[in-house]
């Protein structure tokens, strides 16, 4: 995909209904224009996995995607031989009694390789987008494996041979900063970080999310949002807690929110106790300054 | 490919290596070939507004939160820096009436612009001076540590906890690499098929995970050590993943997710923003039993070592602190109490507080320079 101008990215990321600034437009476009992948960092619920999925959409392509966790390795990202599989094929294959060599290389053939993640990834007619998710969960060894993928884009099979990509999949990389990750990965990506949206952006995004939304309700929502995060909570919420509440409200055909509706609710957006506690304290003031009026009772 | 960089050398792709060269001096990591990226990435883009050359630029030099947050300060100081400095050339032309080749004219402009932003290249001899001093350092206490001495010291104790995580990581790749199969519990699994081997069951050694649960006082008794410890804690976390931190005064806080998400600097103000007692006064016995009541059912078990970062000093019950002491004792694997003034050689451990929790402490060390941090250190 060469020379694609970056309005067009733009309109794309609009189109699939994902609100962005032209900071993040332009790191995708750079991306897609260098062939180099993306990584992106930010606080939890911004919307840094939409971004891939969104670039799937607009594409056309497939979406591969590789949840990254502790222990993972090249079994599980690369291939591995159905070995089950493999061993049912002799047992059938014995009656017939073919000769060994022939027999050696249909075992080891397509038919019996599980294509893990990455190994799908480069052997598409159509360029894909990858994306490795929470790559800082996953150990430093994956990540040097991983390097090593990222640089050749061929992957050696020692009973195939070595396969090599015709269409180099488009990569995004997110993390939550769990663990630094190494410079050399750093290194051979372009680096973006998504912060919590401004009260506008996010209400642009509530109402593109939940187009049925009362639209006081959706500026009385942001505006608690963004106190919300002011206070020092140990789990901010993202983005994804500011839809799912909405949702929530919104099915529940409320027109604007009060302090009794807040507390109900506060579930949904907040997932720590102590936050919780906390909030509830200093309720409040805290709707003070969103501007928000209890109702008398 | 080489050629084609070649034709991209106008004056512009040169202030963008002029670029590079001024986020090297403010600490990014670059190299030749995120430059070629940077140039590389200009011609795609579009040149109608002036925020499009500074986001392509951000997203191609800036390796992490960090610097990404950084770079816009840092280009437009850049790029106002630099205008003087190429006023300062054209004078400086008007007098030699254009003599200068077009090298010696590119070397002035640069070595004007070093003198603007005062870019001293001695850096690395700096660098490699002070740690000839590593020896010394090692012995000297916390307290009596200059200004410099402190930022050497900071960058040792990064280097010690990236040793002892590489450790960690060695391990795990040996036992990733000797699958060895488990023959029992292969044929058992499959009995169940009439005997045929299909599945094949692998074993691995069991990885021996440290799991730590740090407490440290920060109050004013301790003000001098504590920041050293919650650097020490903050390198730590991100070599480790089993780690909680809490910090105390006069009330417990939870300050893992915070040294988590941040760097060190922010996450520092954070918690002494965070804790409002920071330097105060201490109470370690409720604090210690704040911590049981409300963390101990998840965070302790057998397999967990507790350390305990404290000078004992206490302004509570005596009743209270042991008691504490001995619940945490009793649902722990070991539990190190490091207390600075235990270095001094004149030391009984005779502050209230650190007398009625001596029963229960594994390990009593002091910590008050490198060397006994170290010897801790082989302890976990």
């Amino acid at each position: 995909m060469k020379d694609i101008k970056l309005e067009r990215i733009q309109k794309m990321l609009q189109d699939e209904s994902y609100i962005s600034d032209s900071a993040i437009a332009m790191s995708v476009f750079l991306s897609m224009q260098l062939e180099k992948p993306l990584l992106i960092e930010g606080p939890a619920g911004v919307g840094k996995t939409e971004i891939a999925k969104v670039m799937a959409q607009a594409l056309d392509t497939n979406l591969i995607r590789l949840q990254c966790y502790e222990g993972l390795d090249s079994t599980h990202a690369l291939y591995e031989w159905n070995y089950q599989h493999q061993l049912l094929h002799l047992k059938i294959q014995e009656q017939k009694e073919k000769d060994v060599s022939k027999l050696e290389s249909s075992i080891f053939s397509d038919k019996f390789l599980l294509k893990r993640p990455i190994l799908q990834a480069i052997t598409q007619d159509k360029s894909p987008v990858l994306l490795i998710d929470e790559i800082d969960r996953a150990d430093e060894e994956f990540e040097s494996f991983l390097l090593e993928v990222l640089s050749d884009w061929q992957v050696t099979i020692p009973e195939i041979g070595t396969i090599e990509t015709t269409h180099k999949p488009y990569i995004i990389l997110t993390g939550n900063r769990t663990r630094e990750l190494s410079e050399a990965i750093r290194r051979r990506c372009l680096y973006l970080w998504i912060d919590y949206p401004d009260f506008e952006k996010e209400l642009a995004i509530i109402k593109m999310k939940v187009p049925d939304i009362d639209k006081k309700l959706g500026e009385q929502i942001c505006g608690f949002m963004k106190e919300l995060r002011e206070l020092k909570l140990e789990k901010t919420p993202g983005v994804s807690e500011t839809i799912d509440w909405a949702r929530a409200l919104a099915s529940m055909n409320m027109k604007h929110l009060d302090k009794q509706l807040i507390e109900d609710t506060l579930g949904v957006i907040l997932k720590d106790w102590q936050d919780i506690r906390n909030t509830q304290n200093s309720l409040s003031e805290l709707l003070d300054k969103t501007g928000v009026v209890s109702r008398i009772i | 490919m080489e050629p084609k960089y070649i034709s991209y050398q106008t004056e512009f792709s040169a202030n963008i290596v002029l670029l590079c060269r001024f986020l090297r001096s403010k600490g990014f990591l670059l190299t030749a070939s995120d430059e070629i990226t940077a140039i590389d990435a200009l011609q795609h883009i579009p040149f109608n507004k002036e925020r499009f050359l500074k986001q392509a630029l951000q997203t191609t030099l800036s390796k992490n939160h960090f610097e990404y947050l950084n770079f816009e300060d840092h280009y437009t100081e850049f790029w106002s820096q630099l205008s003087k400095a190429v006023d300062s050339k054209i004078k400086d032309k008007e007098d030699k009436q254009n003599r200068a080749s077009d090298a010696q004219k590119q070397q002035a402009r640069f070595d004007a612009l070093k003198s603007w932003l005062n870019l001293t290249p001695t850096e690395d001899e700096k660098v490699i001076a002070s740690y000839s001093d590593l020896e010394v350092l090692t012995k000297k206490d916390f307290i009596d540590l200059s200004q410099e001495e402190m930022e050497l010291m900071m960058r040792l104790l990064k280097k010690m906890t990236r040793k002892l995580s590489r450790k960690k990581s060695r391990l795990k790749k040996s036992s990733n690499k000797h699958r060895t199969l488990d023959l029992k519990k292969t044929i058992r699994q499959n009995l169940r098929q009439g005997g045929d081997i299909q599945h094949l069951v692998y074993s691995e050694p069991k990885e021996q995970k440290l799991k730590l649960v740090l407490l440290c006082d920060v109050s004013r008794s301790m003000d001098l050590y504590s920041r050293f410890f919650i650097h020490l804690i903050y390198a730590f976390q991100h070599a480790y993943d089993k780690i909680e931190t809490f910090v105390f005064s006069t009330a417990l806080h939870q300050v893992t997710s915070l040294l988590n998400n941040h760097e060190f600097d922010k996450a520092f103000a954070m918690i002494s923003d965070r804790v409002p007692q920071w330097s105060g006064g201490t109470t370690i016995g409720s604090c210690l039993n704040d911590f049981i009541t409300d963390f101990e059912y998840g965070l302790l078990d057998k397999k967990t070592t507790v350390l305990i970062l404290s000078d004992g000093w206490d302004t509570g019950e005596a009743s209270v602190i042991r008691q504490s002491m001995k619940s945490i004792y009793k649902k722990s694997k070991k539990v190190i109490w490091l207390n600075p003034l235990a270095g001094n050689p004149n030391f009984s451990p005779d502050a209230l507080g650190m007398k009625s929790a001596l029963p229960y402490i594994d390990l009593l060390a002091s910590a008050h320079n490198l060397d006994s941090l170290k010897a801790v250190l082989k302890q976990l």
